[in-house]
């Protein structure tokens, strides 16, 4: 297939400073490509040099098949827009005035636009949601508008590859996702190369083809997300500390494993997402168990930093596991039961809940307390029922003073 | 149905913007011609309009004198400072346009005062090295070089800091080092020089020879021209260096043009009626805040007629105000313009 972008032995940077080695880029039609990593990590110089912005300082930049520095700037036009991190304030244009500079390669030396031309302006407002935009002043928009009619205003160019450099910084998530959506549909619908960078990782990864992952001004890996975001890749590129990113779930979690492990926390089947991450946050280690490794509280609560007494998935809890859990209760003062559904494979968290009673464990339970005799029964006296976690960790932080 | 209704509406609502447009500059032009017959018709010796016009249409009128007065006099005056008006604010508009800065203007950036210093070693060095008269040609050619010499000094300082104060600051700082040199070369001159030169560089456009207003509108006229077909790229560069670079502009050549244009309108105005102040500032915005809009096809026509209006206006309450004594014309742009500046640099958002 044809490439609409390619690089041969490039190196990128300032002068002869070369700041990336070895950029390897190939943009075939209608490819979604992602530059992703921390700041100063280059790729920005790898976008312009890109766009033609900056001269690389060794190697080429092809353009289909002709080298960047060859194609006169009129016809680079015609075929390449950009939308730059720039934030422009452009007082008293309209937004169809502002879009409608994108067809300056086309349009003659007074920049007349012929109904042709206004056509298109048309189109690209239409297909970036701002119609009804058209007559408004620019710099009356939000930072989300702005940003989609600069993206209009490149499709106006009516380009084979367009480049963004971190266009929903500043967005709020529902733009962002907007302005991801728009320029997908532009690489399924209209068959062109979109190559940006980014700062929202799961947006990176569930949205792009091809991932270029850049650290430290080097390229790291480069290829499809499924093939390069490993457990812990994110974590590393990021260098994120105090906190965890799961791959598999696409969410970051702050890590409090440097706390001394108070409670213990019976989840399962999801219950204990929410309830896990209020007690990390009011600052308890955590023991948590016993969990499938199938279960999506395993995963939230390993990113949590929470220690985890884990079955492997699908198995009954072994007894082995079943003892371990006893122990750490006894060294814990609080036990809280989320309400987890109880099924033939984790039964023993009831049989645990029962020997920490008879210990006289403090036990808060946020089951209904309707439910509190058919799940407990004979020793659901001891349990205390509450409604919602907050009130239970009140309580913990009370009687944590007291003592 | 909806949709035709709503684009009919567009085009409607465009048209009305279009003929709104263009009844404004035919307003200001008609403006402009009124001023320009008063201008021809007061003055120590007042003669009437209507005799102003008989004049330009070679008909006889009742006192001969007033043939001589206003073809001798006044008529290359006025329409010398109708020129020399949309000169100033055309190099104004570029200057902003090109330093994306919306406070800058010949005056302020010190362009005009090296444009004086060059003319003072002219008028007053000239002298002492023995030459009797100068030639416009001569005077400009100095003028034009004091303008580059400033115009590359302060581009050279952009590229360092982007802020629109630190420029400001260069410029003015630029103009008083021009400013300094100039006052030392009136101390070595001639008495009668420089009182010559003081009336000079305080701007008027009082006693404009038709040698003088030839030079003016031979080169002024072509590069105002020239200005109109600049509208498209100017457009471009208000999104910035890197936007008009990805657009299809070749920026470099681009600067170059608008730098030499922006220089050669202050240098021939400078050259022969001194530094005008804050035309070049003020018309623009004027002109923006006029026609609601900041599109270089439209607001070119307007910062012609509107600069060459606001000139003679100046030029005319000069002449009246204290008459039969003539007020420096920069004393009235000054304070016309320089509140200008204020307001637009007490507002964060200044408008481009």
């Amino acid at each position: 297939m044809n490439k609409t972008i390619s690089t041969k032995s490039l190196q990128v940077g300032y002068g002869n400073k070369v700041v990336i080695d070895n950029v390897n880029i190939q943009g075939l039609k209608g490819q979604l490509i992602c530059l992703l990593g921390p700041n100063g990590a280059g790729k920005s110089t790898i976008l312009r040099t890109l766009t033609g912005l900056l001269k690389p300082v060794n190697g080429t930049v092809y353009i289909g098949n002709d080298n960047i520095n060859t194609i006169k700037k009129n016809d680079l036009a015609k075929k390449m827009a950009v939308v730059l991190t720039e934030q422009l304030s452009l007082n008293m244009m309209t937004v169809f005035e502002v879009a409608s500079m994108g067809r300056y390669p086309y349009t003659n030396f007074r920049g007349k636009l012929t109904d042709h031309d206004v056509h298109i302006i048309d189109n690209a407002l239409a297909s970036v949601h701002a119609s009804h935009l058209r007559n408004r002043y620019f710099f009356n928009l939000s930072d989300g508008e702005k940003q989609k009619i600069m993206i209009a205003r490149a499709l106006v160019q009516a380009p084979e590859l367009l480049v963004l450099d971190e266009p929903t910084s500043h967005l709020d998530v529902k733009h962002k996702v907007e302005v991801i959506n728009i320029l997908r549909n532009l690489c399924l619908e209209k068959g062109i190369t979109v190559i940006l960078s980014l700062h929202d990782i799961d947006i990176a990864i569930k949205g792009c083809q091809q991932i270029l992952l850049l650290q430290n001004e080097k390229i790291v890996a480069q290829g499809t997300p499924e093939e390069i975001i490993k457990c812990g890749t994110i974590q590393d590129l990021y260098e994120i500390k105090g906190a965890n990113y799961s791959e598999l779930l696409g969410s970051i979690e702050f890590n409090n494993s440097t706390c001394a492990p108070e409670v213990f926390i019976f989840a399962g089947n999801g219950s204990g997402v929410g309830i896990c991450r209020a007690v990390a946050r009011a600052g308890y280690g955590i023991y948590c168990g016993i969990l499938h490794k199938n279960d999506v509280d395993f995963h939230i609560g390993q990113a949590l930093g929470c220690h985890i007494i884990a079955e492997e998935s699908f198995e009954n809890i072994s007894e082995q596991k079943y003892n371990l859990a006893l122990e750490k209760i006894k060294e814990v003062p609080f036990l809280i039961d989320t309400g987890f559904h109880v099924g033939s494979m984790n039964q023993l968290n009831i049989k645990l809940l029962e020997e920490a009673a008879k210990i006289n464990k403090t036990i808060f339970s946020l089951s209904p307390y309707s439910d509190f005799q058919k799940r407990y029964g004979s020793f659901s006296n001891k349990i205390v029922p509450f409604k919602n976690i907050e009130a239970v960790i009140q309580k913990m932080t009370e009687m944590r003073n007291d003592a | 149905m909806s949709m035709l209704t709503m684009a009919s509406k567009c085009t409607n609502s465009e048209n009305k913007k279009k003929i709104m447009r263009i009844m404004l500059i035919l307003t200001l032009v008609f403006t402009t011609v009124f001023i320009f017959l008063l201008s021809v018709s007061v003055g120590s010796v007042k003669i009437g309009i209507s005799d102003v016009v008989r004049v330009f249409l070679g008909l006889e009128v009742e006192n001969d004198t007033y043939r001589s007065i206003i073809l001798n006099i006044r008529l290359p005056r006025a329409l010398s400072t109708i020129l020399g008006g949309a000169c100033l604010a055309i190099s104004g508009l570029l200057l902003q346009i090109f330093f994306s800065n919306p406070i800058v203007e010949p005056y302020v950036l010190g362009i005009s005062s090296g444009s004086t210093l060059f003319v003072g070693l002219v008028v007053l060095g000239g002298f002492t090295f023995g030459m009797k008269s100068t030639t416009p040609m001569f005077l400009f050619t100095g003028a034009f070089i004091g303008a580059m010499l400033v115009m590359l000094v302060v581009i050279s300082a952009t590229k360092k800091v982007r802020n629109i104060t630190t420029l400001l600051i260069i410029g003015i700082m630029t103009g008083f080092i021009c400013n300094a040199a100039t006052s030392i070369l009136t101390a070595f001159a001639d008495k009668e020089q420089v009182h010559g030169f003081a009336m000079w560089s305080m701007g008027s456009f009082s006693g404009f020879s038709w040698a003088q207003t030839k030079f003016l509108y031979a080169i002024g006229l072509p590069l105002i021209i020239a200005s109109f077909f600049l509208s498209k790229p100017l457009n471009a560069l208000l999104f910035g260096d890197r936007y008009a670079t990805t657009m299809g502009l070749s920026i470099k050549r681009f600067r170059i043009i608008v730098v030499f244009i922006a220089s050669v309108l202050t240098a021939v105005i400078t050259a022969f009626a001194g530094p005008i102040s804050f035309i070049g500032l003020a018309v623009p915005h004027i002109t923006r805040i006029m026609f609601k809009s900041t599109d270089n096809s439209v607001l070119i026509p307007g910062v012609v007629v509107g600069g060459a209006l606001m000139t003679s206006m100046c030029d005319l309450i000069a002449r009246m105000v204290l008459s039969p004594t003539e007020l420096p014309l920069s004393a009235i742009t000054s304070l016309i313009g320089a509140p200008i500046v204020l307001f637009l640099l007490l507002r964060k958002d200044a408008a481009m």
